[in-house]
């Protein structure tokens, strides 16, 4: 079909045309100083680096990063339950208890990697519970405050105990226990007032 | 004057409890449901309670308050219940009794309605805000979660979680993995030791301020932890079960009537530890409190 609508005349005329041409084609003579030119008188872009792209920054930041993962990921595992410890499986995470291994947080520096997530949700579940709270009773809100006042008074009484001893796990596993416990609460108080 | 006074308190009296009586409908429902099918209640105010029986099929028994409607449905697998109210923002009691398959699971949730659960063998998901949840029974897994109302579980359920805030906890039964909290609300956990199956194997028992009674004996292998910020603990096992006991407290007392071992100052320089075995040992036992008392015991 479409060979009908072929001028074959006019095909073989193109042909000869497009074999005629020159195979390269050179750059006017000038082009390359024109270029060499314009890069030149260009400003050389200063590149300044801030303190924190220095490379003993950025290896102290990689440090950093590693011990507090390291800590996190040490509490997450310790959290199923090591050396036979419970398994507090099959609900949600608030479900899971917070036992501090000989490989988790050994300081009190170590522990605020670990504190800043808790302190985290904890904020984040307060504001949505604020803004649910109007489908409870008073009465519920008042002695749920009243829990959160508890938790906090032992969260502060085991850091300042903490403080003044920054290696004690013992106080690091009660200190975790403590807002494990507030997550827990603000995070199943807020599951109940959505219905 | 005082006869009439009193003559017409009681006229207005009965006319109240008339009014409140007229004000409740009465409802009955029945659906298919299968043996291990699967069925959601809600209901905000007032009582539920859930019966197991053997039968495939659910009968929704009840009051409601006049204008409220029970709102049912689903199929043989699962089904929803509800009261949908007048009122939202204040709903009137309703009481429902609730007959479902043994082996089925149930799921209710409420506000401030207790719920009284027997004979279900299935799974129990169990919600209140300021109701009493009690079950009776031995269901595979019962989930039991209040804010300020208490929790009161008389059976074996093979697998527990119970958490109350202020509420208290009460567990008279045994189980092989259990886990309760409360932040004020004390937990009291006792044993039936009468069929010699009554013991722990996995047990997590924590409060903040709350009090913990613990009067059960635990198998060998167990792994049973203990923690408090300033509840007092009183611990007490059989004298010859064999567990290794790892105790520490921050600032509060370890006394040990257990048996002859003594207590020494704790690792770190302060506060006080007791890591003993008890009898051949072979359960571990852990206690951590940061200022409330703990006391080990021998369980009569």
């Amino acid at each position: 079909m479409t060979d009908d609508t072929i001028d074959e005349g006019k095909l073989r005329d193109l042909m000869k045309e497009v074999a005629a041409l020159p195979r390269t084609i050179e750059p006017p003579a000038d082009s390359w100083a024109k270029i060499r030119a314009g890069i030149e008188s260009t400003p050389a872009r200063t590149m300044r680096t801030g303190f924190w792209q220095r490379p003993v920054f950025l290896a102290a930041a990689a440090v950093a990063l590693v011990a507090g993962s390291s800590a996190v990921t040490a509490i997450a595992i310790s959290r199923g339950g090591h050396n036979g410890a419970p398994a507090i499986v099959g609900a949600a995470p608030s479900h899971i208890t917070l036992s501090v291994s000989d490989s988790g947080p050994a300081s009190l520096a170590q522990f605020t990697v670990v504190e800043s997530d808790y302190l985290r949700a904890v904020n984040d579940l307060s504001a949505t519970l604020d803004a649910e709270q109007g489908s409870l009773s008073p009465e519920t809100v008042a002695k749920l405050r009243e829990s959160i006042k508890v938790i906090d008074a032992a969260i502060l009484e085991a850091r300042n105990a903490l403080a003044a001893d920054p290696a004690n796990r013992t106080l690091i596993q009660m200190l975790a226990n403590s807002y494990e416990q507030k997550v827990d609460l603000l995070k199943r108080t807020t599951e109940m007032a959505r219905g | 004057m005082s006869h009439l006074r009193r003559a017409l308190l009681v006229a207005i009296s009965i006319t109240a409890i008339a009014r409140v009586g007229a004000a409740q409908v009465k409802v009955e429902r029945g659906l298919h449901l299968d043996a291990d099918g699967s069925i959601r209640l809600i209901n905000l105010v007032g009582s539920v309670r859930v019966t197991g029986w053997e039968r495939d099929s659910v009968s929704l028994r009840g009051s409601l308050p006049k204008g409220d409607k029970l709102m049912m449905g689903g199929g043989p697998r699962a089904m929803k219940a509800f009261i949908e109210s007048t009122d939202d923002r204040n709903p009137q009691p309703s009481t429902l009794e609730l007959m479902v398959p043994a082996r089925a699971k149930v799921w209710v949730k409420t506000a401030t309605a207790d719920i009284d659960v027997t004979g279900i063998s299935g799974d129990l998901d169990l919600y209140v805000v300021g109701g009493r949840i009690r079950v009776s029974g031995k269901p595979t897994e019962l989930n039991a979660e209040a804010i300020d109302g208490d929790i009161e579980v008389n059976g074996k359920p093979n697998w527990l979680r119970a958490k109350s805030a202020s509420g208290n906890v009460t567990f008279n039964g045994s189980s092989s993995d259990v886990a309760i909290s409360t932040v004020s609300g004390g937990i009291t956990v006792s044993s039936v030791p009468a069929d010699g199956s009554g013991k722990f194997e996995r047990a997590k028992i924590e409060s903040v301020t709350g009090a913990i009674r613990f009067t059960a004996d635990i198998e060998k292998g167990a792994a049973i932890d203990f923690d408090t910020h300033s509840g007092s603990m009183e611990i007490a096992i059989p004298r010859k079960t064999g567990v290794d006991f790892d105790v520490a407290s921050i600032a509060g007392s370890i006394t040990n009537d257990l048996n002859y071992a003594k207590v020494a100052k704790g690792r770190y320089g302060r506060g006080s530890e007791l890591v003993m075995t008890n009898a051949t040992g072979g359960a571990r036992v852990t206690i951590r409190s940061f200022k409330g008392s703990v006391t080990l015991r021998s369980a009569k």
